[in-house]
């Protein structure tokens, strides 16, 4: 017997449904699924405000698709044909590069949110691990998306970028004209950087953003170390249906506000055709997101250690991700079972070097 | 050997045969600026011999300065033994190769300091053949053109002097030894004309020249002497860049052309004329310098009736235009010269958009009044309305696409467009030489066009702009409102949860 041969199944549009598909597991899990209410709840949003703004972007990425042609003489023309003649085609493209950018400061900060609540503790270290691995997603989609109007900052960027890569010794060169597809950036490089943006990236996240989803479901909310003191009974929780489901959706109202203005009122600049040829502009910088580390490499001397500085520099900057990434293998709690704060100091520290790094590569 | 046709010197042969070497060093006899002996046995033998080199040598300037034959040949003029004095040992060298003068020459005329070259001011000549393009005539083919090519062996003078083939008055048909043989040319420059002595002397300067003056511009005055270069070296006095200040060297010089009765002020004009920026600053070679218009040899004012030949060779739709016009019958009849009645010569300006008109300025108004009895005063005035409407259109509808930009909204593609303004602009204002309003009306139509679509572009791209607003208005109080209503949602159904919780 099938599910849709026995049993109540209700009237209308849900009657229709279960008919074909079993919905009751899942309203079960729903109904009962419990979120952790406590003064830190606030940053659980954050998950959901940066699928929003994937999901954003999932959807403005493929209108733009419709019209973006890839090639050193077709690229800046499309995407200024999308801006100027394409019906609300400013509107997507400021949409698309301003949700991008939202994301990846949604994503920093409920990684912090994470890393500072401990949440990436056992039994949720798998949850971290795909997280993490989300997060260089997303610094991938930002490298291979700010190439693609193939104007004159995103060219040079790309080149100042995929040059640090090729100071690594060894590996450096081979890794670089990989990322090229050559020995320069060329219209090569864009159908790549294309090619990784629009199709590879988007089904490696989806399988990636699938597990992560799934492990959070499966395991439900972090609820704070400090609960463990706090009685059974005098714990708060709040439904996951509908109370946070709707919380989560106001909040991206919001954000779909806040994206709508800066849309409007900030509409994403478009520069200068890319002229291979031409002198770099002054003050070519990467984004934002990649500025504390480009800042960073500045302040290493020459030589160190008889290697040089910028190589010492990335080799650092990769054991620092490392050891992040590992975080739940070497964080521990104190032997008396308190929380280890060496690792909150650690936290702070981290976001403080992101920080004032971050603004002295703005100035 | 003792000199065999002088008595005398075969007497003193046995004192001078064998002279220590200590005694005449072979160095210092061989050398121009040597102490001259009590007699040069070279020239005293010569002289008696009445060897054509001697005779000549008696009035070269270099005899009166005192340089002996061993100057420049070598050896020892203190002796009149004939080996002694032509010995290899004492540096003696014979009639030099032609093509190793220049060096002998270069020993006074060079870049070392030497006594003549201080005593009698003599400049680095030498050096400066070498650079020229003579000298590398020379370095490529020994029938190149020396010193003696120029200056004469035995019998050289200075430059004012007369008798010079370099004064003044030979220079031209010195230069025109070489310069006009075709046959002789052409192992060095195949392409370089040979006429230019006979324009030379088509043209005033040549004319006055054979009149024997001796002020006016011969070869050297533009080429320079020794520092000759090819007209396409930018070191060349005519070189295009250099063509201005080469002609300005006399012509701009009011006390040198005093008595000439012609003015002094084309250099000063030329560098502030469209022309003149165009060549000197820009340094677009293909600008006119003076021998575009004058003439080089030739050179020569432009006559009346050739001024519009001379400035067609550039603007040649103007030239046809002009000439299809009724102002050419005009002009031709009150003799009047063509285009610069209008333009002016030397200080030729841009051609503004007010250049067709009655303001105090206009050539227009030289002529015509603003009146009802001037039957062309409509034409003037509705040229000059044409011509205003491309210039002002142009720039309110820059002003319409500023301020659409200053909002933040592409508009390059109608800035891109405006470009093509200048081409109909440029069109229009050549189309004035016809003096028809139909044509310069046409030529002047696109640009109007696209003028209008720009300004539409800019004034939809505003009109956007606050559609832009509005729509964010009205999506964000949407947005709003469901925020509001979504929270009075949870409110309640959180409400009614406690409610059913207590």
């Amino acid at each position: 017997m099938t599910h849709t041969e026995g049993g109540k199944r209700g009237g209308g549009i849900r009657g229709w449904i279960e008919e074909r598909f079993n919905l009751a597991p899942a309203i079960e899990f729903a109904s009962h699924k419990q979120v952790p209410e406590w003064k830190g709840s606030f940053w659980y949003y954050f998950g959901g405000v940066s699928l929003f703004l994937f999901i954003v972007q999932v959807a403005t990425g493929i209108l733009l698709l419709m019209y973006y042609q890839p090639g050193d003489k077709t690229a800046f023309e499309s995407v200024r044909f999308i801006v100027t003649k394409v019906k609300f085609g400013w509107l997507i493209r400021s949409i698309h590069s301003w949700a991008a950018n939202l994301f990846i400061l949604s994503v920093f900060i409920h990684m912090f949110s994470v890393y500072f609540t401990k949440a990436f503790r056992r039994p949720r270290e798998l949850t971290w691990y795909s997280g993490f691995i989300l997060l260089g997603l997303a610094f991938a989609f930002g490298f291979s998306g700010y190439l693609l109007p193939w104007n004159t900052l995103a060219y040079f960027a790309t080149k100042v970028g995929t040059t640090i890569v090729a100071v690594l010794p060894g590996l450096g060169e081979p890794i670089m004209e990989l990322l090229r597809a050559g020995k320069d950036v060329s219209t090569a490089t864009l159908t790549r950087f294309y090619g990784l943006h629009v199709a590879i990236f988007p089904a490696l996240f989806t399988v990636i953003l699938g597990v992560h989803l799934m492990l959070i479901q499966t395991q439900g909310m972090h609820e704070p170390e400090s609960w463990d003191q706090v009685p059974q009974g005098k714990r708060r929780y709040m439904p996951f249906f509908p109370n946070f489901v709707l919380r989560d959706l106001l909040l991206w109202l919001i954000v779909l506000n806040v994206l709508a203005i800066l849309a409007v009122w900030f509409p994403w600049e478009l520069g200068k055709k890319a002229e291979p040829f031409a002198a770099a502009p002054g003050g070519i910088k990467p984004e934002w997101y990649f500025l504390f580390m480009y800042q960073a490499l500045k302040y290493f001397p020459a030589k160190l250690a008889g290697l040089d500085g910028e190589v010492v520099g990335i080799i650092l900057f990769g054991i620092a991700g490392l050891l992040w990434f590992l975080v739940p293998l070497w964080d521990s709690h104190t032997p008396g079972g308190m929380r280890n704060r060496v690792n909150t100091y650690v936290g702070i520290l981290v976001v403080l070097f992101m920080i004032i790094f971050t603004a002295l590569g703005v100035k | 050997m003792a000199c065999a046709a002088h008595p005398a010197l075969a007497q003193s042969d046995s004192a001078t045969a064998k002279p220590p070497a200590a005694a005449t060093p072979p160095a210092a006899a061989s050398t121009p600026t040597a102490p001259k002996p009590a007699v040069d046995q070279c020239y005293a033998c010569h002289s008696e011999q009445e060897t054509p080199a001697a005779t000549t040598y008696k009035n070269d300037v270099h005899r009166t300065v005192g340089v002996t034959c061993a100057g420049c040949h070598g050896g020892d003029p203190t002796t009149d033994d004939q080996d002694a004095a032509m010995s290899k040992a004492k540096g003696f060298v014979g009639v030099p190769k032609k093509d190793q003068i220049p060096a002998m020459c270069g020993k006074c005329h060079g870049p070392g300091e030497n006594a003549y070259k201080s005593r009698y001011k003599l400049d680095d000549a030498f050096g400066d053949f070498k650079e020229s393009v003579h000298g590398h005539a020379l370095a490529g083919n020994p029938k190149g053109p020396q010193c003696i090519s120029c200056h004469g062996v035995h019998e050289i003078a200075r430059v004012a002097d007369a008798r010079s083939p370099v004064h003044p008055t030979h220079v031209v048909e010195t230069c025109a030894k070489c310069h006009s043989d075709a046959a002789y040319m052409r192992d060095f420059s195949p392409t370089l004309p040979v006429d230019q002595k006979e324009k030379y002397l088509t043209s005033v300067h040549g004319k006055r020249h054979a009149m024997g003056d001796p002020k006016v511009a011969t070869c050297v005055s533009c080429h320079s002497n020794h520092r000759i270069f090819q007209a396409k070296d930018p070191r060349a006095n005519v070189y295009p860049t250099n063509v201005p200040k080469t002609c300005a060297h006399c012509h701009g010089d009011a006390k040198y052309m005093a008595g000439y009765g012609i003015p002094t002020n084309q250099y000063s004009d030329y560098v502030q004329s469209v022309h003149g920026k165009a060549l000197l600053v820009k340094t677009d070679l293909n600008a006119p310098a003076c021998n575009s218009c004058h003439g080089n040899h030739g050179a020569a004012p432009p006559g009346v009736s050739s001024v519009i030949a001379v400035c067609g060779r550039c603007h040649q739709m103007n030239q046809e235009l002009y000439e299809r016009s009724a102002h050419r019958a005009v002009f031709e009849g009150k003799k009047l010269p063509g285009c610069v009645v209008c333009h002016g010569n030397h200080n030729v300006q841009p051609a503004s958009d007010r250049i067709v008109s009655f303001e105090p300025q206009s050539p227009c108004a030289r002529c015509h009044v603003n009146t009802p009895a001037d039957k062309a005063a409509p034409d003037i005035r509705r040229l000059h309305l044409v011509l205003d409407s491309l210039s002002t259109g142009q720039t309110a509808a820059l002003a319409v696409l500023d301020r659409a930009e200053n909002l933040g909204m592409d508009v390059s593609d109608a800035r891109y467009s405006l470009k093509d303004v200048n081409q109909s602009a440029v069109q229009a204002r050549v189309s004035i030489h016809s003096f028809k309003v139909k044509e310069v009306e046409e030529a002047a139509r696109p640009g109007i066009a696209i003028i209008a679509q720009a300004r539409t572009a800019g004034q939809e791209a505003i009109h956007e702009y606050g559609f832009r607003r509005q729509g964010l208005a009205v999506s964000t109080l949407i947005v709003t409102f469901l925020v509001i209503m979504l929270w009075l949602k949870i409110r309640d159904i959180e409400k009614k949860q406690k409610e059913k919780g207590r």
